[in-house]
């Protein structure tokens, strides 16, 4: 009895939790379908009648397109996985597996710059970037995050320490130089911690804001954050519009974390490890 | 050339492009902040040198004074908020009942979402007119336009987003707790908020260190949800650090001052950071011995 009681207690809980999170996503997309004299005139929760695809035309291939955002974010989101992957999985490894003077001692300044908010180096950002002429560009907005991140370097580097020496020596013998040993060896083991990278580093880009907020200025290289905040604050009120782009911005990760729910719960749980 | 030389020469290689991100984006960038601090500069014309007259300035500025005020509250209000929220929710998923990973699910989602856009949907939910919230409570609150519940609000709605996030850690906090302790405190007769107590939250304290720090770190920083749903308003009292170095640098193009605001955000969270540390390895020591 006490036992069924508290199931019963527990799955009130988690459901009373799962529509408040919930109710926001629904009630956006049940907005973005009404059109904008529908929701001028009748309550906000008001069922929509008819249901309109028009808000989303806009967005698609009308004025207000967010098409070109998109391809944007896409290629932004690309460029920063390949490069930060590339390059923290190659520092990772000189950390992990090679002997050097200066090694533990870069690795310590690695480690430090953790410490470092990215809002703390907003301004030197993009007074560096202004030197180098590559404020407004596609470069401006990726070039920080290319080169790898202390983060995931930390990570990899723990990972690649786990692997048994013998493994990589018995590939060396075999006269294998570091990069192959790396390439056949350390990376198809480390698939779960550059799956995890891979998640986190999507998710990251693909919502950052500030950055492309500062570094861009006008239409021609805006991610879709950017576009989303321009147009509510263009179109002030119009929500059905507004709803619908946030709709859209939300709408490929959560493909993807439908799809991949389990990897991606998991994902956040080992990147928080110690 | 001998193997030590030779692995010399293939460790600076492989680090190579990441000592230009290291080096160029992280480490260049805290000096450059600390020299434009001293100038006072708009980008355009000449920066002039005015020593540590823009420390003095903004230390001085009940604005900024303000700002750290209504970010230290926000921290104050997002924090036990989240991290309670989040135990207590990994708690009844720890349970393991039937359809538990479609709840784990459904509570991580506003981590995949993001901030800006669900700032966007939540300004509109907490519309005093339009909004769904109001329609809900059948009456009618200003809950982003009044200087009372402004910085509440866009509080909660960043407790909302975290929640399922800072659970996931809870969750697998409590999956590294062996069973059997808990068992041997049942067996002397400890009550479940008792063995919770003693048992549970003790041994979840290097999850709990983790989940603090990081999320005083974050919230130190919050931008986006407050630029969707405030800006900074009403009269300054969503105006947080972030957002007030935000329109100091690129809405006034005053650079010195938004760098030596950004010196000393930097410095007080390495300040908390150190005190959170130290607090955890005494309590630590102290109670686990």
């Amino acid at each position: 009895m006490r036992i069924l009681r508290r199931a019963v207690l527990t799955y009130l809980a988690l459901g009373l939790g799962a529509i408040v999170i919930l109710a926001p996503y629904l009630m956006s997309v049940q907005t973005s379908v009404k059109t904008p004299r529908q929701f001028a005139q009748q309550p906000p929760l008001a069922p929509p009648d008819p249901v309109t695809g028009a808000n989303y035309a806009k967005l698609l291939v009308g004025g207000h397109t967010l098409i070109p955002p998109l391809v944007i974010t896409v290629q932004v989101v690309l460029v920063v996985v390949l490069g930060q992957l590339t390059c923290s999985v190659l520092a990772a490894y000189a950390f992990a597996r090679l002997d050097f003077p200066g090694r533990d001692a870069l690795f310590w300044v690695y480690l430090a710059t953790l410490m470092v908010p990215a809002v703390a180096v907003l301004v030197p950002r993009f007074v560096l970037l202004s030197e180098a002429g590559l404020v407004n560009t596609f470069w401006g907005i990726v070039l920080p995050a290319t080169f790898g991140s202390p983060y995931a370097i930390f990570l990899l580097r723990q990972f690649f320490r786990a692997v048994p020496q013998e493994l990589l020596d018995a590939a060396r013998i075999d006269g294998a130089g570091h990069l192959r040993v790396l390439r056949h060896v350390l990376l198809p083991l480390s698939r779960p911690i550059l799956a995890t990278l891979l998640i986190i580093t999507v998710v990251t880009h693909w919502n950052d804001f500030l950055w492309p907020l500062v570094v861009t200025s006008g239409a021609r290289w805006q991610v879709l954050t950017v576009a989303v905040a321009g147009l509510q604050s263009q179109y002030h009120g119009n929500w059905t519009l507004v709803l619908a782009a946030t709709t859209l911005a939300t709408l490929p990760l959560l493909v993807l974390f439908v799809i991949f729910q389990k990897h991606i719960v998991r994902s956040i749980t080992i990147s928080g490890m110690r | 050339m001998t193997a030590r030389r030779r692995d010399t020469l293939a460790g600076y290689a492989l680090l190579a492009p990441s000592l230009v991100g290291v080096g160029g984006f992280l480490l260049l960038p805290v000096a450059i902040v600390l020299g434009i601090s001293l100038f006072r500069w708009d980008l355009v014309s000449p920066a002039h040198w005015t020593g540590l007259d823009n420390y003095h300035s903004i230390l001085t500025d009940p604005a900024f004074g303000r700002s750290l005020a209504v970010t230290a509250f926000f921290v104050l209000l997002v924090i036990p908020v989240q991290t309670a929220l989040g135990l207590t929710a990994a708690v009844l998923l720890d349970q393991r009942l039937p359809g538990s990973t479609v709840f784990r699910a459904i509570l991580v989602l506003p981590w995949i979402s993001a901030p800006l856009a669900l700032g966007v949907v939540w300004r509109w939910l907490l519309d005093p007119s339009d909004g769904a919230v109001n329609q809900l409570l059948g009456h009618r609150v200003e809950w982003l336009t009044s200087p009372v519940l402004a910085l509440p609000s866009v509080a909660a709605v960043t407790v909302w987003t975290n929640v399922g996030y800072v659970a996931l850690f809870f969750l697998a906090g409590l999956a590294g707790i062996p069973p059997q302790y808990a068992e041997a405190a049942r067996i002397d007769g400890a009550g479940p908020w008792q063995r919770f107590r003693a048992i549970t939250l003790p041994l979840l304290r290097p999850t709990m260190f983790f989940v603090l720090v990081t999320g005083v770190i974050s919230s130190f920083q919050v931008f986006d949800t407050v630029y969707a749903m405030t800006q900074g308003g009403p009269a300054g009292r969503t105006e947080v650090v972030a957002y007030a170095i935000y329109r100091e640098a690129f809405v006034d193009f005053r650079m010195g001052r938004a760098a030596a605001m950004s010196v000393l955000l930097f410095l007080l969270l390495i300040t908390v950071t150190i005190a959170q540390q130290s607090y955890f390895r005494r309590r630590t020591t102290y109670e686990m011995g």
